[in-house]
């Protein structure tokens, strides 16, 4: 074959110290089945810890909100209760189980669509609540008065932020009270003082760009403003979520291999994916239209990095110019931040056993091998991240692989074990460095940010995947199943 | 030179040559097409101009919205085109990465709306890319609208073909250049400059400069991006090379301190795809010369797109060097070391209440007017500490009699300051410790009176 395209991930300390333990890998699958999930607790414990300190830098009194929806697994919830972190929880199950897992209330921000039952409990227990309309706000109030429950710590989700000179031309949002209705919502949070403590004002915003953040960011620092007019002294500015990660160990990597895709869909070159797919490009008459419907699965600064940018950007000249850190901290107000994405990078393993390998029918070059799992199962695919498998021989098989010929690198499609056509791990061909054989193990790494719970299925009666958490302890590697971890060692000293 | 409208002093621009003591080719002559001294300030004028000239008459009728995707040059010609002619312009841009573009195209009186950023937590399925949403938009539109549309048409680079590429052969003496490189931004200029130079010799070698994948070079597309441009056409181009952001700007550094051409980060990149290319060449021509006949002089041609005054912000980023301020005066806190500023007067949260009780001292608060006015210590006055900086360079603005509290957020300005007071000779100028979040936290009085 021609140069292989690469996509290897960025495989960090644990992760890649696991990788290095084949045996140990091969043998959890055999006992537990594929497709099988490994989450590395104390991973995500290192990254809260990561982002804290990048508030610290900016001498900023920061928090760091864990966003429950990224993962559904116990011993990641639990080990972080064991941090300095938080909990946004998104639904009344996210609520109870961070509850369960050892967040007290004071660290849990209620977020989201809301049930009477959600709100219910968040305030009952004392958690704070992220209102997201004015609708919401009145029905909050009244739960409140109707119950006689504690007041309800609450902060204000806003949207629909504008530079000044500037009509941005935003994904439209289900979500927040638009920052052109705020004078109204505030009116009536002065008028349930009584029952509500507005504690700040909050956005999300699902983007990738820094600069419509910062904007954000600056219309909260003026909503904040126009609290004090209502007589309300909120002093939280939560920033949501999307810090994101790069999941690709190589810049080049990426680069070629998107260059390559944009040149498959101009006809320049043979098709890199099933059925000749552009993830959004199209030829039109020579010239590229459409644009990659990707994840940016390299990326420049994510996480932690992003943060410390987005604190460093400028103001507008309107606010001074300065950084919105030193505006938030001049102003004593406190920053939160919810990273879901970006708190579980490197914090988990797909492993996949490959079932069949054979060549397509038309005698073509490339292999189709096919796993014992679904596209559900390893969802990097729904969520537009491309990203190579890493090859686990069966330690010990000997013997050539079914066609893999002089042994080098290989291109394969990826299917799933799903009666069903469209059962494709991923639409693209992957390059691996040798053919793989019935019996080795893929590992998808980065899997545990959304990959692992959100589209799993038990479709056709094939068993979701089960999944473990898995810590050093002691110079090797231990595990247990992800409900049966708690963060102690057996002693009882802390893990 | 006399004119009846500003837009009849569009094209006709110099054609200045390079020093060879500056580029260092011995057998090639190279000259700069200085497309920065068009009216507006841009090569952008000629195809807005010629864009929007054949609609204007129709625009001006309907009372239409000039609209195009611009963050650059092409906006400013064409706001200050529809301005002229009792129109409104409106810029659709995805990025707008120089604020001094965004701050100088409100000044202009255009209207700027931003398409929104990549998606975060993304859904494949969905293709309806950024551009697509700009095209339904236009249609759905209920004003008029005369969309100028730069990386289609055609008028784009017959403005070049008609104009910049005549030109510099007549100045040429009626020849061609041998060579003609430019960067690719929407292939207007590069593609009507090469049809009309090769109108006259088919051998003219074209170099097309795009910038290195994922960096950022403003006005010109990545080596990806040119395939979205409609106008973009390999086949115009024998070379199609990258230069990156800070071969950019190296390039205009030499062109502005050697050469005294005053021009922008395209500028410098055309120059310098311009000399990586000749140098080549030129070596060629020299061996040639070595054992035959004299080679004859070769002649070539960049063009320098606009100005570098508006990329202030975008050379700060990559190069502060460029912009730093060496000249220390002794007032200033640079001058200040570890030592000086642990050493600095300070006072407690506690220790300040009774002070300023019993010594009524000067309370400065040093943080932005913004933040001040939302909460500050009774009392006190608010000189941010980028004045206060400014005003210490020319001397003490406060008197010695009386003692001076400062105040920050945390502690930290406030300590240096104190110890630049203190060394320029106020006798009791202190810091607050831990700064007003420390009297925040101890529960002290804030107002906003
Ligand atoms: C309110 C809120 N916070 C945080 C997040 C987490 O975003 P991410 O996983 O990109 O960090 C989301 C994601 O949808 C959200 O809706």
């Amino acid at each position: 074959m021609a140069e292989p395209l690469y996509l290897r991930p960025r495989l960090d300390g644990r992760a890649a110290s696991l990788l290095a333990e084949p045996g140990l890998l091969h043998s959890l699958v055999d006992a537990l089945e594929s497709p099988l999930n490994v989450v590395l607790p104390e991973q995500a414990a290192a990254n809260a810890d990561a982002f804290q300190e990048v508030f610290t830098r900016h001498r900023l009194k920061g928090r760091v909100l864990f966003a429950h929806k990224a993962s559904a697994s116990s011993a990641l919830l639990r080990r972080l209760a064991a941090t300095a972190a938080g909990v946004d929880a998104a639904s009344l199950g996210e609520l109870r189980h961070a509850l369960g897992c050892g967040f007290a209330p004071e660290r849990i921000t209620a977020t989201g669509p809301k049930s009477l039952r959600f709100l219910w409990l968040a305030a009952r227990t004392g958690a704070a609540v992220a209102v997201d309309s004015a609708d919401e706000l009145d029905m909050l109030a009244r739960l409140l008065r109707a119950h006689g429950l504690p007041r309800c710590r609450t902060l204000l989700r806003l949207s629909g932020f504008s530079a000044p000179g500037v009509r941005v031309r935003s994904r439209l949002s289900r979500f927040g009270i638009p920052v052109a209705a705020l004078d109204d919502v505030l009116a009536r949070a002065a008028g349930y003082r009584d029952v509500l403590d507005l504690v700040g004002v909050s956005y999300h915003l699902d983007t990738t760009s820094l600069t419509e953040k910062a904007t954000a960011f600056e219309g909260c620092l003026q909503a904040l403003g126009a609290c004090r007019d209502h007589g309300l002294a909120p002093d939280v500015v939560d920033i949501g979520g999307g810090f994101g990660i790069s999941y690709l160990a190589h810049r080049e990597e990426w680069d070629a291999y998107t260059s390559e895709l944009a040149a498959a869909a101009l006809g320049a070159r043979p098709a890199l994916t099933w059925g000749g797919h552009g993830y959004g490009l199209r030829n039109d008459k020579g010239t590229l239209r459409g644009s990659l419907a990707l994840y940016p699965s390299w990326r420049p600064a994510a996480g932690g990095h992003y943060l410390d940018e987005l604190l460093s950007a400028p103001s507008s000249s309107a606010l001074g110019g300065r950084p919105l850190a030193s505006l938030a901290l001049e102003h004593l107000y406190d920053v939160h931040a919810e990273p879901g994405r970006a708190l579980l990078d490197q914090c988990g393993l797909t492993l996949a056993t490959v079932q069949e390998v054979r060549r397509p029918p038309d005698g073509g070059a490339d292999l189709w091998v096919r796993l014992a799992a679904k596209a559900d199962d390893i969802a990097l695919e729904e969520h537009g991240v491309l990203l190579d498998p890493v090859l686990l021989p069966r330690p010990g098989s000997t013997g050539t692989s079914t066609d893999s010929g002089s042994g080098g690198p290989v291109a394969v499609h990826l299917f799933g074990h799903l009666c069903l056509e469209t059962d494709l791990i991923t639409r693209r061909l992957v390059h691996l460095p040798r053919a793989p054989r019935p019996g080795d193990l893929l590992v998808f790494a980065n899997t545990a940010a959304y990959c692992m719970d959100f589209h799993s299925s038990r479709s056709q009666r094939h068993p979701a995947a089960r999944k473990i958490a898995a810590w050093r302890s002691g110079g090797s590697w231990t595990w247990c199943l992800d409900d049966a971890y708690w963060p102690l060692s057996t002693e009882g000293d802390p893990q | 030179m006399r004119y009846d409208r500003i837009t009849d002093a569009i094209g006709n621009t110099p054609l200045v040559r390079i020093d060879p003591a500056v580029h260092g080719l011995r057998h090639i002559d190279l000259f700069a097409k200085l497309e920065m001294l068009n009216p507006f300030g841009s090569v952008k004028d000629r195809a807005a101009w010629n864009m929007a000239r054949a609609g204007l008459p129709g625009a001006e009728a309907d009372g239409s919205q000039i609209v195009e995707l611009s963050s650059g040059n092409t906006a400013k010609a064409l706001a200050v085109i529809a301005g002229m002619h009792g129109l409104t312009f409106k810029s659709v841009t995805n990025r707008m990465r120089i604020p001094e573009t965004k701050e100088l195209l409100l000044l202009l009186g255009a209207e700027i709306e931003e398409l929104p950023g990549q998606s975060e937590c993304l859904d494949p399925t969905d293709t309806e890319d950024p551009l697509t949403l700009f095209h339904q938009a236009l249609a759905d539109s209920e004003t008029p609208l005369l969309h100028t549309d730069q990386y289609f048409n055609p008028r784009n680079s017959a403005a070049h073909f008609e104009g910049t590429g005549p030109e510099i052969v007549a100045d040429l003496d009626g020849r061609a250049p041998d060579y003609f490189i430019a960067c690719v931004g929407t292939a207007g200029s590069s593609t009507g400059v090469a049809g009309a130079l090769r109108a006259h010799r088919p051998d003219v070698e074209v170099v097309g400069l795009v910038a290195a994948k994922s960096d950022f070079i403003p006005g010109i597309r990545t080596r990806d991006e040119v395939h979205e441009v409609g106008l973009f056409d390999p086949d115009t181009y024998d070379t199609l090379a990258t230069v990156d952001s800070g071969q950019a700007i190296e390039g205009m550094v030499t062109l502005i301190r050697r050469c005294g051409l005053l021009a922008g980060p395209t500028g410098g990149a055309a120059y310098h795809g311009a000399l990586r290319h000749l140098r080549e060449a030129d070596a060629r021509l020299a061996e040639q010369r070595d054992d035959g006949p004299p080679a004859e002089r070769r002649t070539a041609v960049f063009i320098v797109c606009d100005r570098v005054e508006g990329y202030l912000s975008y050379i700060r980023q990559r190069r502060p060097d460029l912009l730093g301020d060496t000249a220390r005066t002794p007032n200033t806190l640079a001058g200040l070391s570890d030592a000086d500023v642990a050493a600095a007067p300070a006072v407690t949260v506690d220790e300040a209440r009774t002070w300023i009780e019993g010594a009524d001292p000067l309370i400065v608060d040093l943080r932005s007017t913004y933040a001040y006015n939302a909460l500050h210590l009774a009392g006190s006055v608010n000189i941010t500490d980028e004045i206060l900086g400014e005003l210490l360079r020319a001397g003490l603005p406060f008197a010695r009699s009386r003692p001076v509290l400062l105040a920050c957020p945390v502690g930290e300005q406030s300590a240096r300051y104190a110890a630049l007071l203190t060394r320029m000779g106020h006798p009791d100028a202190r810091s607050l410790t831990g700064g007003i979040v420390a009297w925040r936290d101890a529960g002290a009085p804030l107002t906003r009176d």
